[in-house]
């Protein structure tokens, strides 16, 4: 080893305040929303609230406790994450997989890839789709949040990529021992992809948790809703598409003002999420694919 | 005959992808039809009436439509860039940050405000900036007049930028971080033996190392030189800024608000898909072409 | 990066929007899913009661959008399938509600739009203004002239006929009644000046009569301390980025000049000129005056620097933290947001007051008809009498005798409960009873009728704000329902002076838009939000004469003649 320069230890200083000062920024709006459901209603109805609690209380998360609605829907948003990150990691796998070989070794790839990747910039739009997921008789079930993006393309064509930097000797050697492609997907590709698998895994379970407009397409009541859904439903705007508030709007404005409770929600929403993240973080270990395989 | 066998295998484990392919993405994709259709409400597409290229007409016809169009470039593209750029640098200074603790936190941490939507953003940052906001607060410390950043063109522009590579720069650095651990380690244990300093093994294994995921993160993105981020104008700007702000995606949106037009928002939806996949397409080619590199 | 798929915003203009269809069409539907087992026969034998029960069990399927239930003793996690009105509906009248779907009612535009488009409606629908009009044109609305005769209830009847029939004619078409209007009192839409009475008192000033009080008063609250906190920490009057919107907005103050730019939601008002015709309110001089007055007070810190980037949470939270003592808006501000101040500042005291003038006090706009919805039926539904029925059960059980068990711990939740209809005149009902009470002292109300549960809400209310007593609810919210629908001096009470006092003016156009406005509403809606918005921050007055030019001839002039088109042709005069 090298002894470190000057020029490398003013380096790593610089670095370090730099990314704690991005980190900082990252952090401020939790800050902020943990403080805001930690207060009295009235101070964060009058927007007093910055990053320290006005009239610190916890009575929100008391009220939370008591939301049947909150955790039944945690309960479909977990359900939704495991389910749809099987079917989505699968797809993307079998898929990746095939069109990661050269033109050489699969003559149609290109036909293939690009099939896929139109999708990316052309849909038909929010009414035909709906009308596709009802004919397949999804509507009301989870599975109209999963089956219809079983394949994310995006994710796909990344995984695609990630695949081909695995070097061709291995394809080779592989399929030379008489393993077929389903085996070399599973026992030589899978294994040493894993940061990469980690990390679309990451954007999958993210996706999943973060989508709330398909539950409320195409699922028919409430009490099947996820997580976010739910909570878009918590912040509810008076509809702007109109003249006159009528009187039950009036009351049901009275609503609006538990600004505490619904903070508390969102922040309890991210924050499982929060905690997956670090927990993929461990494959994510530099060298450990390729340079230890090809040794 | 073996080779063809094989092939026949890769088919099979295709299916399954094209099927819900297929189904669900190529299946709605008839109700583009509407782009070209006087579209009324409860006639569905077979009883509407086609109207050619009208829709069209009427949209690149208002007056405003230069203006947006170009609003909607310049703040596109500029986030293209910084979507690029921002999560590299990130991602070059963490993969020099020794201590992994620190590095994953603040991995964690960058990644965070993806999980908060602009609903709950955009009124922190307006409050950020407002005149009563921290930002102000720091300029007048200084002896400097407040800005009202929120009403002046420029600076919406650049704080809708900046805020929108901030919540967004977590997605791209993780992928980036991903492909710099697929880069072979023994590069960087020869390049040590010949005694290159870290800055060297940075341009000369760390970045070639991660260009096929940089290219490909380039072209895609291209794709998207017409999406200028709708939900987060939509919640922070307001009528001063619309000359500078106002974008495709907002504009169509207030037809919508106003007339229930369906007809011209499909038409516009159908020009920015058009655009986004002639411009990845060429990107393609031209690599493919020039450099024998197949981007995706 | 996230890559967003361009149809992604197809689908986000959808969101506001309506409908779009798929391959039905109209009529070919199979038949509506109402299965009943009554047959003709047997209906035509049993003379028409408006609360019978059917022999055999009328299912009616129905889809519905819903907000939290407002009562804290609701059982918690109940759904809408749950609702023990339903459960008694069964009982009283055989008839069995079956939700296709129900969602939050933020969601149900954009859920009904899909229903529309799929061909899947139910039986009876609640509809707004558009997707009435859609349904109408297409001839997928029953015709309940005969079920509304033969079954509605007398009390059903009175509130559809107290305003001599007008909301249901225009609900109509060629004599065949196709909707159940929702309506209530046009007044309710008054605009009044709500100020901080405990504001005026600590500067010594009396509440303005005029404009150039109002200038005089607002100049006060921005710049003397009227809190008396000793910081300068206070503007005059609360303004979000919404010129003309649904509350803190300008309607009344452009009215206070004779101007009568908008009814609100950024839509253009039209009242009557000299000859009978309909103007644009917008383009009018008396804007010009006003906008000049908004000029200046901006000039002169009255309104916040920052109004333009204020949205109405923003505009609430002023008021709540007591940074703004003056706002326009309706009867209904003790409700929200002003209770929310109550609570924070045990100080705060508001009134309202006619909206002051150029010469004393000004004329409001009023709108003809007020309307949100209305309830119709599916022509395919076999029993449309059905939903009659169900109207007239829901004005049934507001009657005293079920409220010992109507009662929210028991899981009936009113605002779940559809198709609904009110008495139009509810808050005047209310004002005038509770009134009646608290002035003879009494611990009770002595209405009877199907009122009885609105009455006796608001009668408790009062009480316990006057009382002092917050067990049931903060101070603050109790005041709200008392000072907004009972107080002689409160929303309603001042409103109701404006109404005698004939001290309005009306919005004569109520049709839906019209093609023009179509096409070109939005664009003209930013060309006057640019330029009102660039006016009131210190542009050139000229500016509005240039947007007067611009406005006219983007497609003005040509929706000016569309609407007195309709005019003379549709209005129900």
């Amino acid at each position: 080893m090298h002894k470190p320069t000057i020029s490398r230890k003013i380096f790593v200083v610089c670095n370090t305040l730099l990314l704690t000062a991005i980190t900082l920024l990252g952090i401020i709006p939790f800050i902020h929303l943990l403080s805001v459901s930690l207060s009295s209603n009235t101070a964060a109805m009058a927007g007093e609230v910055k990053l320290w609690p006005v009239g610190f209380n916890f009575d929100a998360y008391r009220y939370l406790g008591e939301k049947v609605e909150f955790f039944r829907s945690l309960g479909v948003s977990v359900e939704r994450v495991v389910l749809g990150t099987a079917v989505n990691m699968f797809l993307c796998f079998i898929t990746a997989f095939p069109l990661s070989k050269s033109v050489e070794q699969f003559k149609f790839r290109t036909l293939y890839v690009w099939f896929f990747a139109v999708t990316m910039f052309f849909g038909g739009g929010l009414i035909p789709t709906y009308i596709i997921v009802k004919n397949t008789g999804l509507i009301d079930s989870i599975w109209a949040l999963i089956l219809p993006g079983a394949l994310n393309v995006w994710n796909m064509v990344l995984m695609l990529n990630f695949f081909r930097s695995i070097p061709k000797e291995l394809d080779e050697a592989a399929t030379i021992d008489g393993a077929g492609h389903w085996r070399v997907l599973w026992r030589i590709y899978l294994p040493i992809s894993l940061p990469s698998i980690a990390t679309i895994g990451l954007f999958t379970i993210v996706g999943h948790w973060n989508a709330w407009f398909d539950g409320i397409l195409y699922l028919n009541s409430p009490d099947k809703y996820p997580l976010q859904t739910y909570l878009s439903t918590l912040i509810m705007s008076i509809n702007s598409q109109m003249t006159s508030i009528s009187i039950e709007q009036i009351k049901a404005m009275e609503n609006l003002s538990e600004k505490t409770l619904q903070t508390a929600q969102i922040f309890m929403g991210a924050l499982p999420i929060m905690i997956v993240y670090p927990f993929l973080q461990k494959y994510f270990v530099k060298g450990m694919t390729v340079g230890s395989v090809k040794e | 005959m073996r080779t063809l066998k094989k092939e026949y295998l890769l088919h099979i484990m295709l299916f399954p992808g094209v099927i819900f392919t297929l189904i669900y993405a190529y299946g709605p994709m008839a109700g583009l039809v509407m782009a070209f259709q006087q579209f009324e409400p409860l006639s569905g597409f077979f009883h509407s009436k086609f109207v050619g290229f009208d829709n069209f007409k009427y949209v690149f016809n208002m007056p405003d439509f230069k203006q947006v169009l170009w609003n909607t470039i310049v703040i596109a593209v500029i986030k293209m860039v910084l979507f690029l750029v921002v999560p590299l640098i990130l991602a070059l200074l963490l993969n020099e940050v020794t201590k992994r603790w620190f590095s994953r936190f603040i991995q964690s941490a960058v990644f965070l405000p993806f999980f908060l939507s602009w609903t709950v953003l955009g009124g922190v940052i307006i409050e950020l900036f407002s005149l009563s906001g921290p930002v102000n607060g720091l300029i007048t410390s200084m002896g400097l007049k407040p800005i009202m950043f929120m009403l002046d063109n420029e600076w919406f522009r650049g704080i809708v930028i900046g805020s929108d590579v901030w919540k967004g720069m977590g997605y791209n650095m993780i992928v980036m971080l991903a492909a710099i651990t697929g880069i072979n380690a023994t590069l960087y244990e020869a390049a040590e033996v010949d005694g290159a300093g870290k800055w060297k093994q940075m341009l000369n294994i760390t970045l070639p190392g991660m260009a096929p995921i940089l290219i490909l993160l380039a072209v895609l993105s291209l794709g998207g030189i017409l999406n200028a981020g709708f939900e987060q104008i939509l919640i922070m700007y307001n009528p001063t800024v619309y000359e500078g702000a106002d974008i495709i995606d907002t504009f169509v949106y207030r037809l919508g608000m106003f007339s229930q037009q369906f007809g011209p928002a499909a038409a516009v939806g159908l020009f920015k898909s058009a655009i986004s996949l002639v411009l990845v397409s060429v990107t393609y080619y031209a690599a493919y072409k020039y450099n024998n590199y197949r981007i995706f | 990066m996230k890559l967003i798929k361009p149809w992604k915003m197809i689908l986000i203009a959808t969101m506001t929007v309506s409908v779009l269809s798929a391959c039905s069409s109209p009529g070919k539907e199979s038949a509506g899913s109402s299965q009943t087992t009554a047959t003709e026969e047997n209906k035509s034998s049993t003379p028409p009661e408006p609360l019978g029960k059917y022999p055999e069990t009328v299912t009616v399927s129905e889809v519905l959008g819903y907000n939290p239930p407002e009562d804290p003793r609701t059982p918690k996690g109940i759904t809408p399938e749950q609702n023990a009105y339903l459960k008694d509906l069964k009982e009283m009248m055989n008839i069995e509600v079956k939700y296709k779907w129900t969602v939050p009612s933020s969601q149900f535009e954009q859920k009904f739009a899909l229903a529309m488009a799929s061909a899947d409606l139910p039986d009876i629908m609640e509809l707004n203004q558009k997707d009435f009009e859609k349904l109408r044109k297409q001839g997928m609305l029953a015709d309940l002239t005969q079920a509304y005769n033969d079954y509605a209830s007398p009390e059903l009847k009175k509130y559809m006929e107290s305003d001599g029939g007008f909301a249901m004619k225009t609900f109509s078409e060629d004599g065949k009644l196709l909707a159940m209007p929702a309506f209530e009192d046009p007044f309710l839409s008054t605009q009044l000046l709500w100020l901080r009475k405990d504001w005026l008192d600590n500067l010594k000033l009396q509440p303005p009569q005029s404009m150039d009080d109002l200038d005089k008063v607002a100049e006060a609250f921005a710049k003397n301390d009227p809190d008396q906190n000793g910081k300068n920490d206070t503007y005059g009057v609360a303004l979000q980025k919404n010129l003309f919107f649904w509350g803190y907005d300008l309607r009344g103050f452009f009215n206070g000049f004779g101007a009568y730019p908008s009814i609100g939601d950024n839509q253009s008002a039209w009242i009557k000129d000299s000859g009978g015709k309909l103007i644009p309110g917008l383009v009018q001089p008396e804007v010009k005056t006003a906008l000049g007055k908004l000029q200046s007070w901006y000039k002169d810190g009255i309104l916040d620097k920052e109004f333009a980037l204020k949205d109405e949470n923003k505009a609430v939270e002023d008021i709540t933290s007591g940074k703004v003592g003056i706002v326009y808006g309706e009867w209904w501000y003790p409700n929200y947001p002003l209770n929310l101040n109550v609570d924070k500042d045990p100080k705060a005291e508001w009134i309202p007051i006619q909206i002051p003038g150029l010469d004393g006090s000004g004329k409001s706009l009023v709108p003809k008809i007020r309307s949100g919805k209305v309830f119709a039926v599916n022509k395919n539904m076999k029993n449309p009498e059905a939903a009659i029925k169900m109207l007239n059960y829901y004005i049934e059980v507001g009657k005293k005798k079920y409220m010992d068990q109507n009662k929210a711990e028991n899981g009936y939740v009113y605002n779940w409960f559809n198709p609904r209809i009110y008495n139009p005149a509810q808050i005047d009902t209310i004002f005038t009873e509770v009134n009646k009470a608290l002035d003879a002292k009494q611990e009770e109300i002595t209405l009877d009728d199907e009122n009885y549960k609105n009455v006796a809400d608001v009668f408790k209310a009062a009480k316990d704000y006057l009382s002092g007593n917050t067990s049931n609810a903060s101070k603050g919210v109790n005041w709200g329902q008392y000072f907004s629908r009972a107080a002689k001096d409160g929303g309603w009470g001042v409103t109701r002076k404006i109404k005698e006092s004939g001290a309005f003016v009306n919005n004569e156009f109520y049709g839906l838009p019209t093609e023009t406005q179509v096409e070109k509403g939005a664009q003209l809606d930013k060309l006057m939000q640019e330029s009102f918005t660039k006016i009131i921050m210190g542009a050139s007055l000229d500016e509005f004469d240039k947007f007067v030019q611009s406005w006219k001839s983007l497609g003005g002039d040509q929706i000016t003649q569309e609407v007195n088109d309709w005019y003379s042709k549709e209005a129900a005069k």
